[in-house]
Formats: C-alpha cells, sequence, structure tokens
C-alpha cells in the first residue's frame, strides 16, 4: 500500500497545480542527495528586471531565450563541460537557459541510460516548491521532494529508442511497485540493461522491462519555439506494438497524457522535460556513456551533427 | 531530408555513371520548367484582370495581401496545435466535398479558379490526386511535391514593384504563397514530411482524412470527450495550411455582389473590404467537438467578428470586426510619442543591435531606434496599434502566426504555466528588432510595405447610389425620401451634423455647412472626410460591451507594446471601469469611420447591434449559429427572434442596415444578447484517469463544472493565474499578497479578498476534495469579482446616442446615413 501511494504522489506532482503538488508532496521524508559542482558555462542575467507587470508586480520576467543565444552562445567546449550529473545543481532557469541553447540533434537509436531531477530554485539548492513555500513546510517539500528523485530513478533507468520505428519504450527495473498494476507480464518486453551501482561489482547486467510506448517525432518545445525539440508522446500509443492498457494507459491521452522532449547536449546526452497534461513536471537526461565518450573529441572538434528535426532559421537548410 | 538519404542519392548516382547523371539532371531540369511556379497574377485569369488597372506597387500589394503566409503553414500545422493545444479540422473546412458548404458554414469565400476533381474541365481527375481537397491553380506543380522537398513557391515568381536604386529586398520567396486551398486567404503548402504508406494504414485512402480526423472510442471517457488524431504530432497530413492576411478582410464588393454567394466571379471579390461572415474562430476551433471547453470557449462569436488576442492570451473576450479598409488616405493622423525602428544609412560602430542594426550583405540596408513625435493613424479599435501604418499592417502577419517559431511563441503565455516565477507565466514584448534579424518572412514583408500601403490607398467607399445603380447621388436621395419620407435625407443631415458629427466626422465643428459627402480635388473617387475622428473615448461613456477596450495586448510588458505609442500605452485605463488591475492603456475606444455604413451592418465593434446573421449550410453539423437573446434573468429566451439568412444582395446589405440602425436608436427595445455555455464544461485541474481501475487505484480528480447557461465570456476573461498564486500567497507569505495589490485596492477590499480567499481554499479544496467543483453563485461571485477581466455580461448595451430623436428624425437620420 505504501508503495502504490508513493506512486499516486509521483503522478500527482505532474497534474496537480501548485496547491495540490504541495498538499501531496508534504508527506513524504527521504534525505536529499549531495549536489555534484556547478559547470563554468555562462548565462544571461537570471531575471530581466528591466520588465514589469503593472498588475502583477511580484512576477518574474526572464530574458529571451532569443536574446540569450545571441549574447551568450554556448560553444562545443561549454557543452562538453556539461554532465548528466551536474545539470542538478542548476536552477530551473539556468537548465532552461541551457536548454533553449541546444539543437534537437539526431532521434537516438538503442538504450540510452536516465536520470531525472525536480525543478529547484534560484540558488538551485532547494526545490521550486521549497522556495514557494517557504519555512518548515519548505524544508519539508524539499526533503519530500529529494525522495521522489531517488523514487523515480529507482524505477526508471532510461529509454529504449527505435529509430526507424519512430517509436521508444521505457526502462523498467524496479517491477514491484508496478505489478498490481499488469494483467499479463508474460507479454512484458524484456531486455539485459548494464547494472549500475555496488550491485554491478557483483552481476554487471540485470532485467528490465520495457514499459510506456511512445510516439517519437520532430515537435514543438514547449519550453522554446524557436526549433524542434525531438518529442516523445505517449498520447496516442495505443496502436502501438505491444501496447497492454494496463500500465501503459497510465502514460497515454487516457492517464497523466505524459509528454517529453529531448535536446542533444553533445552526440550520446541529451536534456530532456517531462510534461504530465501540458504541465512541466520535471527534467531528465537520458545518455550512453560510450557514445558520449567516442563523440566527444569529435564534437570538440567541430564536427557537424546530423540534425533530423527544423533547426531553427540561422541553419533551415537541415530543416524538413 | 536526413543527410544520410541525401548521401545515399549521391553514391546511386556515381554508380549509375556520370551520362546517366547528366541526363538526369536534364530531366529534372525539363520537369522544373514544365512544373514551374507562377505568381497568382499569371495563375488566374480574372484575378490579374481585377488588379490590372492597379499600379506595379499596388498589383505587388494585393498580391501579398491575398497570398502571403510569411511562413505561417508552420504555424497552423504544428504550433497551433502542439504548442498552443489548439485543433483545426482542415479537412472538415476545405475538402472538395463541402465546397458548398465554404460560405455558409464558415464565411470563407469561395475561390472562383478551384474545382472539383472528377468535375467537367477539372484537371485532377479524382479526389485521390489531390488528397481530397480541390484543385486550385498551381497544383500541378504542388501536389508533385507532397512528401518531398524542393517545392518552389510560386511567391518566388512574385512580380516586385520596379526600385529605383539596387534591390536589396529580402527574396520574394520568403513570402510564402503556396496555392489557394478553396478558400481565398487559405493556402496550401505540400508537406515534406508527408508519408504515403503511413497516411494510408491510417486513413485507407489518399483522400480520406478520415483515420486522422475521426472521433476516438479507445478509453471509457472517449465517449464523453470525442478526442481525434489531429492533435497526435507524429501524423502528417499531406499539406500544410497557411493563412494570408485576405483570410479575414476578403469579401464581397457591396456594389457588386455575387448572383449566387456561394459561387462568386473575380468580379465580386474584394481584398479589403473585411469579410463580414466569416467564422475565423469556428474556424480554429473546429479540430474540437462542441463539447470541449476549447470550443464553448473560443467558437462562441458571431459571423465577421474574431478575438484577435485570443491567440497571444490575454484573457480578454474581445471578439471585433474586421474592419473596411477603405479612403485611408483621408484617414485622421494623430500626434504621438513613438519609439520604433526607423530607416537608416549606417550604424556607428559599436552599437548595439537593440539599437541599430544593418542586414548583412546588403550595405546601407539598416533600421535605427528612436523616439520621436510623429503624426500616425490610431489602428485597432481603441487606437491602441499607432507607430505607423506600415507597422500596423506589418504586426497583423503576426497576429496570424506568421513568423511565430522565430520570435513570436516564447512571448506567449503557457496556460498551464502557473508559478509566476516561470516562463511563459505570461505574455512578454515581442522584440520588432529580434524579428527583424531572425525571420526571413519578417523581411520579405518589411521590404513590401509599400506595396501593401499602395495597395490600402488604392480602396474607395463603396456607395449606394452607385450600387444600385443610380445616376447620382441625387437619385438616392429621391429613393430614399420615397421610402422614409419626404425630406428625410436632409432633415437626416441636419441631425447627423447636430449629434453625430463631432465623433463621426474628420472634419472641425460647427458641420453646420459641412458636405459629409464631398470628394477630394482631383479624384472623384476619395472622399474627402473619414467620418469619423478616430479619437480614442473612455468605453465607459460609449457604454457598449467593453471587452475590446480592455484588451491589453499593447499595454506595458504585453506582448504588443512596442507596436503601441508611449504615450497611449502610457495613458491612465479608463476609471470608471470597476475591474480589478492596475495596468495603463486599457478601456477606450476609438470613434468609427460611417463611410459605406449601410454595407457594414449590423454595428459595433463586435456586430452586436442589429438582427443576429446566420449561413444556411446544407450540413448541419456545421450549422455555427448560437442565439445569444436572453431575458432580464440572463435566461434564454423561449422564442428568440429568428437570425437573418446571409444576404450579400444591395438590397439584402440595405435591409439589415436599417433594422440594425433601428436597433441602435432605440436601445430600450433592444433583447439582451449573451452567449451561454450549451452544455456543462469540466476544467480539469487534477488529471482523472480514463480507466476506470486505474483510477480507483491511482488516479485523483479535481475539476471545475463550469454549468450550462453560464456566459462563455466570463469564463474566458478569468485570471485563473492571479486566483492561483493569490490562493497559494494567502496559505503561504501574506506579506507577498498585501505587496502584490498595494495601490490596487483600498484596506477594505483587501480584507473581502483575503476573506474571499480563504473561503474559496477552504470550501473548494478542504470540504469538498474530492470531488468536482462547482462553480455556484457564491463563488463565482468571488470569483469575477476579483479575478474577471471584463465584468460586462450583455454584448448589445450602450452606443444609445440618438435615443431620444423622434420616431420620424430617426428615419430621417437612417435615411441620410445610407448615403454616406
Amino acid at each position: 500500500m505504501r508503495l502504490i501511494s508513493t506512486m499516486r504522489k509521483i503522478l500527482l506532482g505532474g497534474g496537480v497545480l501548485l496547491i495540490a503538488a504541495a498538499a501531496a508532496f508534504y508527506y513524504f521524508g527521504l534525505r536529499k542527495e549531495p549536489l555534484p559542482p556547478r559547470p563554468d558555462i555562462p548565462f544571461a542575467a537570471l531575471e530581466d528586471t528591466s520588465l514589469k507587470d503593472p498588475d502583477n508586480p511580484s512576477r518574474v520576467f526572464r530574458v529571451d531565450f532569443a536574446r540569450v543565444e545571441h549574447d551568450v552562445p554556448l560553444s562545443h567546449a561549454d557543452l562538453a563541460k556539461l554532465t548528466p550529473a551536474n545539470l542538478k545543481a542548476m536552477s530551473q532557469e539556468e537548465i532552461d537557459q541551457i536548454y533553449a541553447r541546444l539543437k534537437a540533434g539526431p532521434i537516438p537509436d538503442g538504450v540510452l541510460r536516465g536520470d531525472l531531477f525536480f525543478e529547484r530554485g534560484e540558488d538551485g539548492l532547494r526545490t521550486r516548491l521549497a522556495e514557494i513555500l517557504g519555512g518548515g513546510l519548505g524544508k519539508g517539500a524539499d526533503a519530500k521532494i529529494a525522495g521522489l528523485e531517488k523514487l523515480g530513478k529507482g524505477l526508471w533507468k532510461g529509454k529504449r529508442f527505435y529509430r526507424d520505428e519512430r517509436v521508444l519504450r521505457n526502462v523498467i527495473e524496479d517491477f514491484a511497485p508496478l505489478k498490481a498494476l499488469i494483467d499479463d507480464e508474460s507479454r512484458i518486453e524484456k531486455i539485459e540493461i548494464a547494472r549500475t551501482g555496488l550491485l554491478s561489482w557483483i552481476s554487471p547486467r540485470t532485467t528490465a522491462w520495457l514499459l510506456f510506448p511512445a510516439k517519437l517525432y520532430c515537435g514543438q518545445s514547449l519550453l522554446d519555439g524557436r526549433r524542434e525539440s525531438i518529442i516523445i508522446d505517449y498520447a496516442y500509443s495505443h496502436d502501438l506494438p505491444g501496447y497492454m492498457d494496463r500500465p501503459d494507459a497510465l502514460a497515454g491521452r487516457g492517464g497523466l497524457a505524459i509528454r517529453d522532449e529531448i535536446r542533444m547536449v553533445r552526440p550520446g546526452f541529451y536534456l530532456g522535460r517531462a510534461y504530465a497534461n501540458r504541465i512541466f513536471l520535471l527534467n531528465f537526461t537520458v545518455y550512453d556513456p560510450e557514445k558520449m565518450s567516442d563523440g566527444l573529441q569529435a564534437f570538440l572538434d567541430g564536427r557537424a551533427v546530423e540534425e533530423d528535426c527544423w533547426a531553427g532559421e540561422p541553419s533551415e537548410v537541415a530543416a524538413q | 531530408m536526413p543527410r544520410s538519404s541525401v548521401n545515399r542519392r549521391y553514391r546511386l548516382q556515381g554508380f549509375i555513371g556520370p551520362i546517366l547523371a547528366s541526363m538526369a539532371v536534364w530531366i529534372a531540369c525539363l520537369l522544373l520548367m514544365t512544373l514551374a511556379a507562377h505568381a497568382q497574377s499569371s495563375l488566374s485569369e480574372g484575378y490579374a484582370k481585377e488588379v490590372a488597372p492597379l499600379s506595379s506597387s499596388e498589383r505587388a500589394g494585393s498580391e501579398i495581401w491575398f497570398n502571403a503566409t510569411a511562413f505561417n503553414d508552420r504555424f497552423f500545422t504544428y504550433g497551433f496545435q502542439q504548442r498552443l493545444g489548439g485543433a483545426i479540422d482542415w479537412y472538415g473546412i476545405l475538402a472538395a466535398e463541402k465546397k458548398r458548404d465554404i460560405f455558409q458554414a464558415w464565411g470563407g469565400i469561395p475561390d472562383p479558379d478551384c474545382c472539383i476533381p472528377g468535375d467537367a474541365n477539372c484537371p485532377a481527375k479524382s479526389l485521390a490526386e489531390t488528397y481530397g481537397f480541390q484543385y486550385c491553380p498551381g497544383d500541378a506543380a504542388l501536389l508533385s511535391f507532397i512528401g518531398k522537398t524542393g517545392y518552389r513557391d510560386p511567391a518566388c515568381d512574385l512580380k516586385d514593384a520596379p526600385v529605383a536604386d539596387k534591390d536589396q529586398r529580402q527574396n520574394a520567396c520568403d513570402l510564402h504563397f503556396g496555392t489557394s486551398t478553396g478558400i481565398l486567404g487559405l493556402r496550401k503548402f505540400p508537406n515534406p514530411r508527408f508519408k504515403k504508406e503511413a497516411w494510408l494504414k491510417l486513413n485507407g485512402s489518399l483522400e480520406s482524412w478520415e483515420g486522422y480526423r475521426a472521433a476516438l472510442d479507445i478509453y471509457p471517457g472517449d465517449k464523453q470527450t470525442k478526442p481525434n488524431r489531429l492533435l497526435d504530432g507524429s501524423v502528417e497530413p499531406p499539406f500544410r495550411i497557411g493563412m494570408a492576411c485576405g483570410g479575414c478582410h476578403i469579401g464581397y464588393k457591396p456594389g457588386k455582389p455575387p448572383l449566387d454567394a456561394n459561387k462568386p466571379a473575380w468580379e465580386n471579390i474584394d481584398g479589403l473590404v473585411g469579410n463580414q461572415y466569416s467564422r475565423v474562430s469556428n474556424l480554429l476551433g473546429s479540430g474540437f467537438g462542441k463539447h470541449a471547453l476549447e470550443w464553448q470557449l473560443i467558437a462562441r462569436a458571431r459571423p465577421g467578428i474574431v478575438d484577435t488576442s485570443a491567440l497571444p492570451m490575454d484573457y480578454v473576450s474581445n471578439p471585433g470586426t474586421m474592419n473596411a479598409i477603405i479612403n485611408f488616405a483621408r484617414r485622421p493622423l494623430h500626434e504621438h510619442d513613438i519609439l520604433k525602428w526607423r530607416k537608416a544609412d549606417a550604424c556607428a560602430a559599436g552599437t548595439s543591435v537593440d539599437d541599430c542594426w544593418c542586414e548583412p550583405g546588403k550595405p546601407g540596408k539598416c533600421w535605427q531606434r528612436s523616439r520621436k513625435k510623429e503624426l500616425v493613424p490610431n489602428i485597432l479599435k481603441g487606437g491602441e496599434d499607432s507607430i505607423g501604418t506600415e507597422e500596423a499592417i506589418q504586426r497583423v502577419y503576426f497576429n496570424i502566426g506568421s513568423c511565430s517559431e522565430q520570435c513570436w511563441l516564447n512571448h506567449i503565455p503557457d496556460l498551464r504555466a502557473a508559478d509566476p516565477k516561470q516562463r511563459n507565466y505570461g505574455q512578454t514584448p515581442f522584440d520588432i528588432g529580434q524579428c527583424r534579424r531572425d525571420c526571413a518572412s519578417f523581411r520579405a514583408i518589411e521590404d513590401r510595405l509599400p506595396d501593401l500601403k499602395a495597395f490600402f490607398l488604392s480602396a474607395r467607399p463603396s456607395d449606394l447610389w452607385q450600387a444600385r445603380g443610380l445616376a447620382s447621388p441625387a437619385a438616392l436621395e429621391a429613393e430614399l425620401d420615397g421610402t422614409f419620407f419626404p425630406g428625410a435625407v436632409k432633415r437626416g443631415r441636419d441631425i447627423y451634423a447636430q449629434q453625430c458629427a463631432s465623433c463621426h466626422s474628420s472634419g472641425k465643428p460647427p458641420f453646420d455647412n459641412t458636405d459629409f459627402l464631398a470628394t477630394v480635388p482631383g479624384d472623384p473617387t476619395l472622399r474627402a472626410d473619414w467620418l469619423g475622428n478616430d479619437a480614442v473615448e473612455p468605453a465607459s461613456e460609449v457604454g457598449t460591451y467593453a471587452g475590446r477596450a480592455m484588451h491589453s495586448n499593447h499595454m506595458p510588458s504585453r506582448v504588443w507594446e512596442q507596436y503601441a505609442a508611449i504615450d497611449l500605452r502610457e495613458r491612465p485605463r479608463d476609471p470608471a471601469r470597476p475591474e480589478v488591475m492596475a495596468g495603463s492603456g486599457r478601456g477606450y475606444d476609438r470613434n468609427v469611420s460611417l463611410l459605406s455604413a449601410w454595407a457594414h451592418a449590423p454595428f459595433m465593434h463586435n456586430n452586436a447591434i442589429g438582427p443576429e446573421i446566420c449561413g444556411k449550410p446544407a450540413d448541419k453539423a456545421v450549422d455555427f449559429y448560437d442565439q445569444p437573446y436572453v431575458d432580464a434573468a440572463g435566461k434564454p429566451l423561449a422564442n428568440p427572434p429568428a437570425c437573418t439568412p446571409y444576404d450579400t444582395s444591395v438590397a439584402g446589405r440595405f435591409a439589415l442596415y436599417v433594422a440594425s440602425m433601428r436597433d441602435m436608436l432605440n436601445p430600450q427595445s433592444r433583447i439582451d444578447k449573451m452567449h451561454l455555455l450549451s452544455d456543462d464544461i469540466i476544467i480539469p485541474i487534477a488529471p482523472k484517469l480514463q480507466n476506470p481501475e486505474l483510477n480507483e487505484r491511482l488516479g485523483i480528480e479535481i475539476s471545475l463544472r463550469v454549468p450550462k447557461g453560464y456566459p462563455a465570456l466570463a469564463i474566458n476573461s478569468l485570471r485563473f493565474k492571479d486566483l492561483i498564486q493569490d490562493a497559494v500567497l494567502q496559505r503561504t507569505n501574506e506579506k507577498k499578497l498585501d505587496e502584490k495589490y498595494a495601490g490596487i485596492l483600498d484596506a477594505a477590499r483587501l480584507a473581502e479578498l483575503k476573506s474571499g480567499l480563504r473561503r474559496f481554499i477552504l470550501d473548494a479544496i478542504v470540504e469538498d476534495r474530492p470531488t468536482v467543483l462547482d462553480l455556484v453563485a457564491d463563488r463565482d461571485k468571488f470569483v469575477q469579482s476579483f479575478y474577471s477581466n471584463i465584468l460586462d455580461r450583455v454584448e448589445n448595451r450602450g452606443h444609445r446616442f440618438g435615443e431620444t430623436l423622434s420616431d420620424q428624425d430617426k428615419d430621417a437620420l437612417i435615411a441620410f446615413v445610407a448615403t454616406l
């Protein structure tokens, strides 16, 4: 029951407005992970103080993405400093500014490891929810969200991309919380993946389920409209091969209507955003450590990266 | 196309050998010559004949106005659906088999040059060739590029007006014409991402769109919500549809209407008169069922009006008419304090691109941002679009999605961003300089604004005496005196001079001897008097439904801030308005021109004063008439007046004019109009899982139910994000709540707000949870009082001027205004 309850809280996180989310998260209590050091890359100001909303002085304006990119473009060397781990040390505005300066890159193929992290406030240390709530309530929320991150990472290991079919399935390792939601386990496709953490010294590979199929296509970013992102869309997944109403409907149009989008940081490494019912839920990364390492020098040398999606007007030759 | 595919093709060519490759190049060239694109003027004999009398600049302007989409085909295929959550059923509107309902259902103006495949003389023989659409000029080339790259847009062959110096205009290809869809102003483009096999799998045949647009029945909730695949971004339709400015502004010539409004000829069509039958709002909501929230909110507009701020989302329900663009050479000018980009020869070294910018590779093509006092017209209903005619023309393109990805979408709110520190929480100012730099289509339009302006200036009023085929204005006066009473027109003229001209003349008082019909010396077609002073007045003085006046897109920090003169956007808001707000610039209406008023009824900015008009489509599923008449309690009338069927004839327009004038001059007899929700709508706050078992196990449902019969505009205009923020602040940081409303609410009102919020949170979140929150009367009263951007409800109130005239004097005024 506790696991079911936990799942419920995760699901709520995406679909509920802040008030409801605050109430839900309040009942969690797990320790926070230490944050890695921040990479040294340039950002525009985190607030645009030249703008004021006369009807709502508490509103915060951000620097327009076009200006961010014009004034502080990210070089390949800057992007090479980013890792799935150190992105977590940044505030949401910094993550947004990074995302907006990325292009979609090629649609990945194969299994990419995954990691996730929730929105953090101005200093990158507290969660945004904690910042909103403040005081003891905020501290509590901070701890609960850290717990959610840990729990999410335990369940979700990454994504399996089928580039040619334009389909994706999620890699789930910890089956226990989901068992009650599945009719026929024998129908679930399974794969062997590399294990991470201490257990990998004992058993380097483990079995994972491929659940929650989604469609892959180039489409509109819900954050930055200036160029396309790679969209991972669960809304119309019911006709994909291997779809099972239980549990796949949870992520689809009949459930939380999850929609992810990713852009490439550098070859083999993508930064993503997950939405539930079009409400921003969390950030995530998917990456292939081997490809990241193999492709790094060529990337630093300035070799062109393939673009499957419309890359915006300045480089629209790669579009269509 | 992925580069790997390109590489494979080149490798194949190498394998076949250089001779075959050369032959392939020649064959390709020959094919391109055969399928070469042509500009509209060479594709349509009828159109070419109509524009032949125009100058080369006016002709270019006309062609751009009718056809240029400036890159918005991607907006209406991807951005609108995926970013904004809108859904348009393009096939439901544009299918060849639905041609008979284009005008009656959608108010669209049928393209005289398009035909139904299979009909005699139609080059296309089957619907499969055109993917179910009509066949239009230029389609021989366009259809061959569906699913492929390399389409050469007909805009590339635009015959530009000559220029004196070196031609530095942006390539005309960036105007993006495509070809007609069958409705003038709606253009189609081949979708290079189209996959034939995937389409056939989904729809069964090339001409069918049923798998794409039909309602799905997968989950239990689908029976109620009737979703379809129009929001499935993985489906790439054969066409991307774009919209030209003409989509709203092309209409029928009042003086030369078609014999059959469903089958016009080019001689009946005018690009600038405004389409008073257009149902653009219904078009934009066509992908939703009528039960859907989105439909209830955006599709409740009467013919001829559209909420142009609906896409930028200012949360003010304010649909307005498409004004006739006529006699602009005599439009009054007003001095304003204007910060804008002006042409320059060069930029000083080291100047910021925010202050001065020269286009790379085009020496001397520079713009500098500067502040000056300038004489410009007041444009839009409140005069708020006020930095110059050319800029106002160009802004129209952004309002219809042009350059949306490059420079527009990031400035408009995400409806679901509820954190005021989050990006896309609210509007931010569109940056004209950035758009010029980053969007080629911006430059393609901007470089031809003088042509568009020249086209605008070519339009003239439609005089009733000519429309009736009479010899002179005097002959019309005699007819009108016969219709009303002897001497009616002269008596009406005197009343007009005494009671109307102070607003509805561009001359100066006294008006005793003013000839309101005078023409400019040397041009007998150009009227000297604009018949409106275009001055802006507080909306509370005019008294009409104030939604349009409360339009906020031009105020500081909002999306069109840079298109507003500084003095207008910073003028104090109308102090008589009761809504909670502080922002300046809002609450004004412009005194409009009454030129050709006989041809443009019903009246007011929302077409609400006068009879309701309606089309009579053969397919009742697209009959969008929504009777708005209510009783004093705001309940629908049991026996409302019938709507007046569209009648584009001269007699039909005149009859509608007379009925509308009587309605305007007799406000005590008007029946209130208020568009009401025709069904309960449920606004999901926390999601309900559609699988009942999963919902029971995992789901939670928090929804807001708005009851049937609720005024649609009360939902459209709700500042729900402020409500959410205030509810959080009330619980977590009351000091910030106090700061937010300092200077906006006095102590008593602030206390009322806090008490209301406490009640709202307690009742709605705690006591009823988990439940569906009903917007019952007491909650509604609190919410509307503090969080509605417009508290008016009756759409046809106000403008009571003239109500005290005698019945005979009212007839006299009606007779005289018909001559204007």
